[in-house]
Formats: C-alpha cells, structure tokens, sequence
C-alpha cells in the first residue's frame, strides 16, 4: 500500500472510534501509573467526556455522504452513524450509573476501559463492510463483555455467568465464523458489497442452497449477541450474576451492536442472493431472492423468541432474570420487521432500540439502586416503593409502562411502528402481529406483577432508596426521554428521516 | 368552542397538581380536585351548548409520521361526544364532592383524588378522539386508572387480585380492538373516523372484512362494558372505594364499550351479522347478570350485576337499530346507577356492613339516603315518569321494531327482574324496624346524591313519545352517517312494561316481608295468601324458579366462565414451568438447544427445499 493512499484517506470519518480509542489507552495507561490508594472514579469521568467528545465528532459528520476508507473495509454510512449514536449513548448511560462504590477494591479502574474497548467493537460492527474487520469488531465487544461480566472474581455467581457467558460465546462465534467461511467459499470474497455483487452469479445459483446454509448459520450464530432463540438461554445465568451497570450493558449496547452487524451482515450480502423457491414466468424459470425463501424460518425463530421470553419471564422471582426474560422477549419483537422483511426494517428496528436503551437502561438503574440494600433483588424488593421512593416509582412506572407497550410512551410507538412493519408487507404477517400482541399481553402479567409490589405492597423498609446524584440523573434522563419519544414520536422520526437515509446501506 | 381543550387538561392539571404537592396538600386535595372538575364540567356545557348553535367541530394536528402514512391527534365535537362530555364530567364532579366526605378517613386521600383526576383526563381524552389510534390511547390510560383505584385498598388481598383480573380481562378484549383498528388501517389506510366511514360506505370493503372488524371491536366493547363472557371482573372490581364504583364501573368507564359501538355505529349498521351479534350479547347479558342479581347478599355485587345487565340493555338496543334508545339509556342509567352507589356508599359509610341480609330499618336513620335510593330504585324499575322508564320504554320499542320478539322477550322479562332485585335491596336495607346505630351522612355527601336523584326523575323528559324527541333529533346531527329512527310502539308495550315492573316491586315487598317476619303474618295476609295461594304460588313458581336460574347462572358463571379462564391461566402456567425447566443452569444444556436449533433449521430447509 502506497503512503500516499494512506494519507489520502478521509480519516476523519474514523474521528469517534479514534475518540474511544485514546481515551481507553490513555485511561488504561492512568490507571496504570496511579497510586493505588486514589480513588478511581475519577476516571468514570474521563471516560464520559471522551464519550461526549465522540459524540461530538458523530454529529458532525451526519449530513456527509458515504464514505469508505481502508479498501472498502472501514464503511461510514447512515445505517453506521445511526447505529453508533446509540451505543454511544447507551455506553454514556452506564458510565453516568457507575458501579457500587464498595465494589471498587476489587473492580478497579479497567471498568471504565472495558466498557470503552466494547464500545468500539460495537462501533467497527455498526461500521465495517469486511468480513474480516466485523468480525473483529464482534470479537472485540465479545471479549470485553467476558471480562466484564468476571470482573468481581471473588464472587461466584459473577464466575460462573463469566464462564458461561464464554462458552456460549465461543459456540456462537464457532458457527457465525462457519457460515462466513461459506460465504467467502461461494464467493472468494470478504467484502460485503463485493459478495453482494457476485451473489447474483451462475456458480452461486447453481449452489443456492450453500448461500442458505450460510445465511442462516450466520443468523443463528448473530442471535447470540441479541439474545433471540436458539442462542437465548445463557442470557437469564449471565444477567444474573454479573453487576448490574455491566447487565445494563449487556442487555442495551451489545444488543445494539449485535442488531447492527446482523443487519448489515445479512442484509447487505444477500439482498439479491437466488433463493431455493423456483417462479415459473412466460420467460423461464427463474429463483425467488434468498430472503424469500428464509423467511419462514425467521418468522419461526421471532415468533419462538418472543414466546419464550414472555412465558418463562412469567415464573422469575429474580429482577434481573425477570428482566432477561423481557429482554428475550423485546429481542424478538425486534426480529419481527426483520422477519417480515419490511421496507421499514431500520426505521423500525432503530426507533425501537432507541426506546428500548431509555426503558431497560433506566429499569436497570432502578434494580441497581434497590441492589445497594439487598443482596438479590427479587420482585419483592419493589414492595412499597411508592411510599419510600415516590420519584423512583414514577421512574420505574414510566420505563414498565413502555416495555408493557402501553400509549403515551416510547414502547407504545415503537412497537406500533413494528406492527405495522409486520402489517404492512405483502403478503400480511397476521403470525407476527398475533403473537406480538398475545407476547405483549402476557408482557403485562409480569410487569403488572410489579406495579402491585410497588403501589399495593408494605415496604419491609421504610426509608427512601439511596439516590445518588448519578442515578436521579440517569433516571431524569431515561424516564424524561420515554415520555418524550411518546408523546412527540415525530422529533426522533423527523430526524431520522433528515439525517439518514438507510437504504444507503445497500449501495457499495 | 375553544374551551373543548380544557376539558380534558383541566382534570389533568388537578392529577399533577395533587401529584406533586401531595404531602401539603393532604386532605385539601379534595377541594383541588373538586374545583377543577367542577370547572371541567362549566366547559362541558358551554361546549354542548355552542354545539347546538353552531354544530360540529373538528380540530386536529399532526402527530407523527411514518412513511408516508401521517397520524394525528385532535378534538372532536359532536353530539354524541358533547353528550359524554357533559355526563362524564357532571359524575366526575359529583363524585369528587361525594369522596371529600366518603374518603375523609382515608389516609391516602390525596392519591385518590390524584387517581380520580387522571381518570376524569384519561375519559374525556377518550371521548374526544376523532381518530382511532388516540381513541385507543386513551381506552388503555382509562383501563390504567381503573387498575390503580380498584387496587386502592391494597391491603385487601382481594382488591390486589381485582385489580389485576380486571385489568388482564378487559386487556383481552383490547387485544380485539387492536385488531380491529388495525385492520381498518390496513383497508384504508386511515384512523380517521371521516375516513374509515367514507369508505365503509362507499363498500371499499368486503361485507365479511366489515363483520369481521365489527365484532373485532365488539369484543373490545364487550371487555370494557363488562358484557358476557368477559363480563367476570366487573363484580370484583367492586372492592374499590364505593366512589370509584359509581364513577367508573357505573356511570362512565364501563360506557365506554357502549360508546364504542355507538361511535363505530355507520360501521356496525352496514353489517347485519354484526348487529345481530351485538343484540344477542347484549340481550342474554342483560337477563342473565339479572338473574345472579337475584341472588347475591352484598349491596355493591348486586349494584355489579345490575350495571352489567343495564349495559346489556344498551347493547341490546343499539344492536336492534335503536341508536337514540342505547345512548338515551346511557344517560339515565349514568344518573340513576351512580346516584345508587352513592347511596349504597352511603349506608356502607353509615354501617360498615355490605350485606344487605345483616341490615334492615335504615330507613328511620338514614332519611334521605332512604329516600334518594328509593328514587333511584324507582328509576332503574322503570317507574312511569322516572328518568328510566322513559329511556326503557326506548329500548322496548326498538327491539320490537327490530321484529326480534325472543330478545325483545328476553328484555321485558329483565325489566321485572330488575324491579324485583332491586326493591329487594332497598326493602331489605330501608324497611323493617330493626333498628342498628347509624348516623346520616354529611351534606357533602348528600348533596351530589340529591343533585342526581333530581336527574334521575327529571332526565328521561329529553326525550318522551309526548312532549318530543329532542335526543334523537339532536343525535341526527352528527357529522357521521347515522340512521335514527322514531319507533312507534304499540300502546299495550308501555303498559304491559309498567305491570311487570310493579309486579317485580311488589313481589320484592312480599319476600322481604315473609323474609323478615316468618310465619307472623297478620290475619288479613295470611287468609289473602292462604285463599289464593299467592304465596304459594310466587315462591314455587316465580321465586323458586328464578332463585333457581340465579343459582344456576350464578354457577355456570363460577365454574365454566371463571374454569375456562382458570385453565388457559394454567395452561400458560405449565407452559412457563416446563420452559424454565429447560433452564437447568447446565452450560452443556444451553449449548445443546442452540446447536439443536441450528441443525434443525437447517435440516427442515433442506428437506422442504429437497437438497437431499
């Protein structure tokens, strides 16, 4: 590669990802260098202003075309840009919560960083149009992830979700890696757009089947990262033992990212991919598109996806395992555009995750909160809380109310906005929309289960919860930005109509 | 006309009022409250007024957008609606007056009131939609709020489990509504009213789609307004505060479903099918909660079962075609129903007791609760010239202008049956001379009662066969294709109504008498019973058999509905333990079913696709 190549790249459109970067090496390297005994929340803070800079840099860049630099590997489109906003924010979020305070002995300074490291993973996912650097990208948050979720290595729980949470990890990756290797057999390219270009090639329609094997390894490998059926159930054992602010993670940013690199990865590649189904014209015989052929089988896994995680959520006593359960379930409202394979998809499918970070990130701040007084916070933690904390509830009724789906909150569009993805295609996918709505109404058990421990229930204790100035601040921010995406839904939807135009994901 | 935007934001600024400021303003908030649904109710008129003068109105804005589909949000006046405002504010304001002295003990006072407020935003939010989708919004708030006042006394467990079954009932049959508006969506790609009508009319749309999607909302109407079979939360709800009874389970919320119908009426007229299931719903509703009525002991569950076969009634005329008589009847049973809540809260506040077997005499103690009950007695029995004869008399002749002389059976056979168990009520509460210590209640409390007990005479002369039909004249009105016919009923139909009517109160007065006082009958009576065998022959054949089919339903209600709700609620139950049994903790089982998946989703594409 020339010098003068490199240096002609428009770099600046890495300028987040550089962001994260420094602020993780530098962060690493004062950790590295400070006295043990100094308290290390300080660097929480650096790590948010590194954010806030990034997020800084993203804005600027958002009306500009699409831009590839590095040979079409490093990829800056509005899907990206979109993408990265989120994880951004959501990063940002659980930085803002912090992690108990007595905690901080033994989980020292690389918290922060970690939580940076995956973050730009998450960021080459959103970004990459190369096998080989989304891959990376996935390893990168993959391997954080691990990390962060053992970080208390004196507590067992927190050993055995790690373990866990590696293993499955490692299965996933083994068969999202397989499927690529297919992809690459069939076509002798990594590329994305390359792939997407010779899809439509004799060599890959004589071997059709081949292109389906891969897509749906690559599937059901990507449902790990986003919890959805087959790859759902370490999801309950992780959530559980890991610290909160770290399953608030988990659940928010890595599920963004793995939406991201799902997206791209089976959207781009495979958009005019031959499909197994023959369609006889005056013409001759040609072949349905691949995604044709695979929907029944994505409408199986979001329809699996949202039954198991609404069903089995209605059994837990454990928050945070209630809380994985709906997780589930939401991942699998989110495959429901995707299976219904709508024009809307990313509209709907980002909307949708925006809500989704305000709502869980926020009911997550409330568990997290309630941890500081109990060693496992179980639905009857909430008992009385309206009477302790009135604020908290409110908060906490807000954030239920819009995982419920109920109007006037970000959930209600959100999922509307879904419905009618699932609706509005033809044929119409009456299966979605049905099992949506009977997953939402067994949704309401369980929330409603806990609205009656907070508003009907004796409080044990009496005093308020213990409400740091961090967490009013992200429970303001989460609960005033649900009501505010329910109630004017067209300022995230202007702007998304203004700023990015997705379907700029399929042009390479 | 502009003050229509304050109706719903003046209840709402109450809710936030008392919210915020709960703890100073503690037993104030009542007044708070008070004063802003009373202001409420001010604009409700000034609006159904200026409807008279200068006719409808629609106002709207945009909302969001996806796609190119553009949703909205606005206001809506027309006559329908304006009438709703006005009855729903009118009750919202008495009952806040009421609970500043039923709720006085109450340490929570102040979150009831807040709740109330919500409430109050949340139904003329609803009333006030001119488009599905906001309708919508605001039909789950109401169910919200619903939730959180029936759970008020959370401390009950039962008021816990109410509030749950009620919510979770009436969702399923929002799940209908959903559907429904979905799918009028998807035909016309619109949630306007205007729009959708337009095109029902123009026949846009298949006659079975038309059917399909009118009983998709009937179903949503059935869950809210308590019809069979999804009518089982509605008597347990009564464990909320006896004010919220009458407010929501009575007068307002539970109109909503009747409301809906007559809202979606151009749709539900232009399928026969439809109609004949709305009128079927409604008819056996009516006398089937009728029948239980006959036999339930606690004052609140009988005023239950008496809303459910009153708003039976209202379905079972708008299902006949007779779209004056449902909404007359809406207004006069909200006056009427409500003023007996109240006073049945009354007596609860006076005695502490809801068995109505455990009371007796009251009359003596409470005077005025006697008499405004015995009003509102009167008016449910359809006693001539009483609010509810009238608006009875309404739906008699529709249904038999409709020519469906079994359900129009069915209705007047209700009539009696509602003579009978409510004047069994009220005889058994007021009359005997037993006398237990009881003081009347404040005049806070009594003067909402005495302000609807005056509507619940005087409110059926809106529209009568003499001096005018002013209602359904006005009901014409509206901006939306409507059809209301005038019915003219034979003469003997009246008559022969006010004769059963009677016939029921004098039969509760002969079982509440041979109840309280066994054998000692006066000589006068006993030869009058004895010579004719009246006794005799009530309690065999009248009594006995409808003791028997109250008892009956009463079972069929307990086992089969409730049964059938219990196994589907243990069917998911099952389904939920054997998926977290899966979830063994085991690693290997975890990696195990995510391989398993992918081999067979790949074997089943394979297969199908024949690869092999």
């Amino acid at each position: 590669m020339e010098i003068n190549q490199l240096l002609d790249y428009q770099w600046s459109s890495m300028m987040p990802e550089f962001t994260i970067l420094l602020t993780a090496v530098a962060l690493s390297l004062v950790d590295l260098f400070m006295p043990k005994k100094r308290n290390r929340s300080v660097i929480i803070w650096f790590a948010l202003s590194g954010i806030a800079v990034a997020i800084v840099f993203l804005i600027f860049q958002f009306d500009d075309g699409v831009v590839t630099i590095l040979n079409q590997t490093y990829r800056l489109d509005s899907f990206a840009k979109a993408f990265k906003l989120l994880m951004l924010i959501g990063t940002g979020l659980v930085l803002l919560l912090g992690i108990k305070t007595n905690d901080l002995d033994e989980v020292k300074g690389e918290y922060p960083y970690l939580l940076l490291t995956g973050l730009l993973g998450g960021m080459m996912m959103a970004s990459s149009a190369d096998l080989i650097t989304l891959f990376v990208g996935l390893e990168l948050l993959s391997l954080s992830s691990y990390i962060l979720v053992g970080i208390r290595k004196k507590n067992k729980l927190a050993n055995e979700a790690a373990f866990k949470y590696i293993v499955n990890g490692g299965i996933a990756t083994a068969i999202t890696l397989f499927g690529m290797s297919y992809l690459f057999g069939l076509t002798g390219e990594t590329n994305i757009y390359e792939i997407q270009a010779l899809m439509g090639s004799d060599i890959v329609t004589e071997n059709r089947y081949i292109a389906v094997f891969a897509f749906l390894m690559i599937f059901v490998g990507l449902a790990f990262k986003i919890t959805a059926a087959p790859f759902h159930m370490w999801a309950p054992d992780v959530y559980q033992g890991a610290e909160t602010p770290i399953t608030a993670y988990l659940s928010v940013v890595s599920k963004i990212a793995g939406f991201a690199i799902m997206l791209r990865l089976i959207m781009v590649p495979f958009v005019f991919a031959p499909g197994t189904g023959k369609v006889i014209t005056p013409d001759g015989v040609s072949y349905e598109t691949l995604l044709v052929s695979v929907r029944p089988y994505l409408v199986l896994l979001a329809v699996l996806t949202i039954l198991i995680g609404n069903l089995i959520a209605l059994k837990q006593v454990n928050a945070k395992r209630l809380f994985a359960y709906s997780s589930i379930a939401h991942a699998g409202y989110l495959l429901v555009p995707l299976a219904a394979l709508s024009e809307l998809v990313f509209d709907a499918v980002w909307f949708y995750l925006a809500a989704y970070l305000l709502m869980n990130l926020g009911a997550f701040a409330v568990i997290d909160a309630l941890g500081e007084e109990n060693n496992e916070v179980t639905v009857a933690s909430f008992a009385g809380l309206f009477k302790r904390s009135p604020y908290v509830t409110i908060a906490m009724t807000i954030y239920l109310l819009s995982l419920a789906g109920i109007p006037l909150t970000a959930g209600f569009i959100g999922k509307f906005e879904i419905f009618m993805s699932a609706l509005g295609t033809e044929p119409k996918r009456f299966i979605l929309a049905l099992t949506m709505l009977a997953g939402t109404v067994l949704s309401y058990i369980y929330y409603f289960g806990l609205f009656v421990q907070m508003y009907f229930r004796k409080a044990e204790v009496k005093t308020p919860v213990l409400a740091s100035n961090r967490l009013v601040a992200v429970l303001t921010i989460t609960a005033a930005g649900t009501v505010l995406l329910g109630i004017f839904p067209s300022i995230a939807l202007t702007f998304i109509h203004d700023h990015f135009q997705f379907l700029e994901i399929f042009n390479p | 006309m502009d003050v229509v935007w304050l109706i719903p934001i003046l209840p709402l600024l109450s809710f936030l009022i008392i919210l915020f400021t709960r703890p100073n303003l503690y037993r104030k908030a009542g007044i708070v409250g008070t004063i802003f649904t009373g202001a409420a109710f001010g604009c409700a008129l000034l609006v159904l007024f200026s409807n008279f003068a200068e006719g409808n109105q629609l106002v709207e804005a945009n909302w969001f957008s996806i796609d190119s589909v553009v949703l909205t949000v606005g206001v809506e006046v027309n006559p329908l609606n304006a009438l709703m405002l006005v009855i729903v504010t009118l009750v919202s304001f008495l009952v806040h007056m009421y609970s500043i002295g039923y709720m006085a003990n109450d340490e929570r006072i102040a979150t009831f009131f807040g709740y109330l407020g919500l409430f109050t935003f949340a139904m003329t939010g609803l009333v006030l939609s001119p488009n599905l989708l906001q309708l919508y919004v605001f039909w789950e708030l109401v169910g919200v709020c619903s939730f959180l006042l029936v759970g008020f006394y959370f401390y009950k467990p039962e008021a816990k489990a109410a509030a749950k079954k009620a919510f979770i009932v009436t969702r399923i049959g929002d799940i209908g509504l959903l559907v429904a508006i979905f799918l009028l969506f998807w035909q016309t790609g619109s949630f306007e009213l205007d729009v959708i009508f337009e095109s029902v009319l123009a026949g846009d749309i298949t006659p079975s789609m038309v059917t399909l999607i009118a009983i998709l909302i009937f179903i949503g109407a059935v869950g809210k307004s308590g019809q069979f079979p999804l009518h089982t939360w509605l008597p347990d709800a009564m464990e909320g505060p006896t004010p919220v009874s009458a407010l929501i389970h009575a007068a307002t919320m539970v109109a909503a479903g009747v409301y809906l119908v007559a809202v979606m009426y151009p749709l539900f007229s232009s399928s026969e099918t439809a109609m004949t299931t709305v009128a079927i719903t409604g008819g056996f509703t009516a006398i089937f909660a009728a029948t239980i009525a006959l036999v339930q002991r606690d004052i609140k569950r009988i005023l239950a079962y008496s809303t459910i076969s009153q708003l039976g009634y209202m379905m079972l005329a708008l299902g006949a075609a007779g779209y004056t008589a449902g909404i007359f009847h809406l207004t006069t049973h909200a006056f009427f129903k409500a003023l007996l809540f109240l006073a049945a809260g009354s007596v609860i506040h006076a005695v502490h007791e809801q068995d109505i077997f455990k009371m007796g005499g009251l009359r003596k103690q409470l005077p005025i609760t006697a008499a405004l009950c015995l009003i509102g007695c009167l008016s449910i029995s359809g006693f001539p010239l009483l609010a509810g004869f009238f608006s009875k008399d309404e739906i008699l002749a529709s249904t038999y202008a409709d020519g469906r002389y079994v359900l129009f059976t069915m209705a007047l056979l209700t009539a009696f049956l509602t003579a009978f168990y409510m004047f069994r009520l009220y005889f058994l509460v007021f009359a005997g001379n037993e006398s237990s210590k009881a003081k009347e209640s404040s005049r806070i409390m009594l003067i909402p009662m005495f302000i609807l007990g005056v509507l619940s005479v005087v409110g059926g002369y809106i529209q009568t066969a003499w001096f005018g039909t002013f209602l359904g004249d006005w009901l014409e009105t509206s901006p939306y294709p409507i059809t209301v016919d005038h019915p003219t009923a034979p003469i003997w139909l009246p008559i022969s109504a006010i004769l059963l009517s009677l016939a029921g109160i004098g039969l509760a007065w002969m079982y509440a008498k041979k109840l309280r006082y066994g054998e000692r009958l006066n000589p006068v009576h006993r030869l009058l019973f004895h010579k004719y065998y009246i006794d005799e022959f009530y309690r065999v054949t009248i009594v006995k058999g409808t003791r028997v089919i109250g008892y009956f339903w009463m079972y069929f209600d307990r086992f089969i509905i409730e049964g059938g709700a219990q196994a589907l609620i243990g069917l998911v139950k099952r389904m939920a333990r054997a998926g977290s049994d899966i979830q063994s903790g085991q690693v290997q089982t975890y990696g195990t079913v995510a391989f398993s998946g992918l081999v067979v989703v790949l074997l089943l594409i394979a297969v199908i696709g024949g690869y092999f």
